[in-house]
């Protein structure tokens, strides 16, 4: 039994080392269809750190995407904020966005088949001033 | 009825504030600004988010004279952390007087959604005069707004020009939302202080 158990728990984290990971703090997550509770879903074992109204009101009538979460630092002000998503709505690949200032979030929803370049929105995001250091990416 | 006095209290001596001296990349700004000092109307564009150059259109009511800056804003250096930005700015304007009359000077600020602490301090120099300005500035949400709210700021400013040699300290009021900012009040030392900005 002992042996059972010990094997699972080796094969477990083995599967879950195996994840996809990113060095640039890009994580990739996982598919879901529960809508109006996406926020409360774990990207590689991580809670996705946004207001749930707000994050649920932007993912609400959204298929067949993945949407980006950027965690961004220095973005104190509306007015940071607005020069970030201009940036953005210059790009075609970005179907919507939205800015959660109290999270110190950038939300990016594209296509599922886009590949989503985290370097991109860095420089993106760093052309407003603004650093961008993690993503997390959830698909719906 | 308390808090309404407590606005109009506000509204009534209240003072100007500066506001971000640099735009996003590619972003324009629109000032127009009128103190005891000056009317000036300012356009500058940011082609990154270092620097910006603008023109600057001014009537000078202390020299009673109108003339107008090439100016430039340099981001000398930004530390963002996860609540906070901290600046240092450059700033310098010529006037389209002569290749003598200039203005330089430091702004630096330090800002989270709840609190704004800034300072300013320009030399400014012109065939008939020379003098200083220094803004000291610290201004508190009284309320942390959404994207796309209306945001409010309640400011103490003080201000002295060596000039006049006389400081004077004040409230200030500022609201902002999506691309616009009005900023306004009244001083019975300076009287009127109106800052309307637009960003595109």
């Amino acid at each position: 039994m002992k042996l059972l158990i010990t094997t699972l728990f080796i094969v477990s984290s083995w599967a879950m080392a195996s994840e996809p990971h990113d060095h640039d703090g890009h994580s990739d997550m996982m598919h879901h269809s529960h809508e109006g509770h996406l926020h409360n879903e774990l990207v590689d074992g991580e809670k996705l750190e946004v207001n749930p109204d707000r994050f649920d009101k932007f993912v609400l009538n959204l298929t067949n995407t993945q949407v980006a979460v950027i965690s961004v630092k220095g973005m104190v002000c509306d007015f940071c904020a607005r020069g970030i998503e201009k940036t953005f709505q210059k790009d075609k690949l970005v179907k919507k966005i939205d800015v959660d200032l109290a999270q110190g979030k950038v939300l990016l929803a594209y296509d599922k088949g886009i590949e989503i370049v985290f370097e991109d929105i860095q420089n993106k995001i760093l052309a407003n001033g603004i650093n961008a250091i993690k993503m997390q990416i959830l698909v719906i | 009825m308390g808090m309404y006095l407590y606005i109009l209290f506000f509204i009534l001596v209240s003072s100007n504030v500066e506001a971000r001296p640099i735009s996003y990349s590619g972003g324009s700004t629109l000032m127009m600004f009128s103190d005891n000092m000056k009317d000036s109307l300012y356009y500058h564009y940011s082609p990154s988010y270092k620097y910006s150059v603008g023109i600057e259109n001014l009537k000078d009511k202390n020299l009673r004279d109108n003339y107008s800056y090439l100016r430039f804003t340099y981001l000398i250096n930004r530390k963002n952390s996860l609540h906070s930005q901290r600046n240092l700015y450059f700033q310098s304007g010529l006037s389209s007087k002569s290749g003598n009359d200039l203005f330089y000077g430091i702004h630096g600020d330090w800002e989270t959604r709840r609190w704004f602490l800034g300072f300013d301090t320009k030399k400014v120099e012109n065939r008939l005069k020379s003098y200083n300005q220094n803004h000291v500035q610290i201004g508190f949400a009284p309320y942390l707004g959404e994207y796309g709210d209306i945001h409010t700021w309640l400011m103490l400013k003080t201000k002295k020009t060596s000039i006049k040699d006389k400081r004077s300290s004040y409230p200030a009021l500022k609201f902002f939302k999506g691309n616009t900012l009005l900023e306004f009040g009244y001083n019975n030392k300076t009287d009127w202080d109106i800052h309307l900005m637009y960003r595109f």
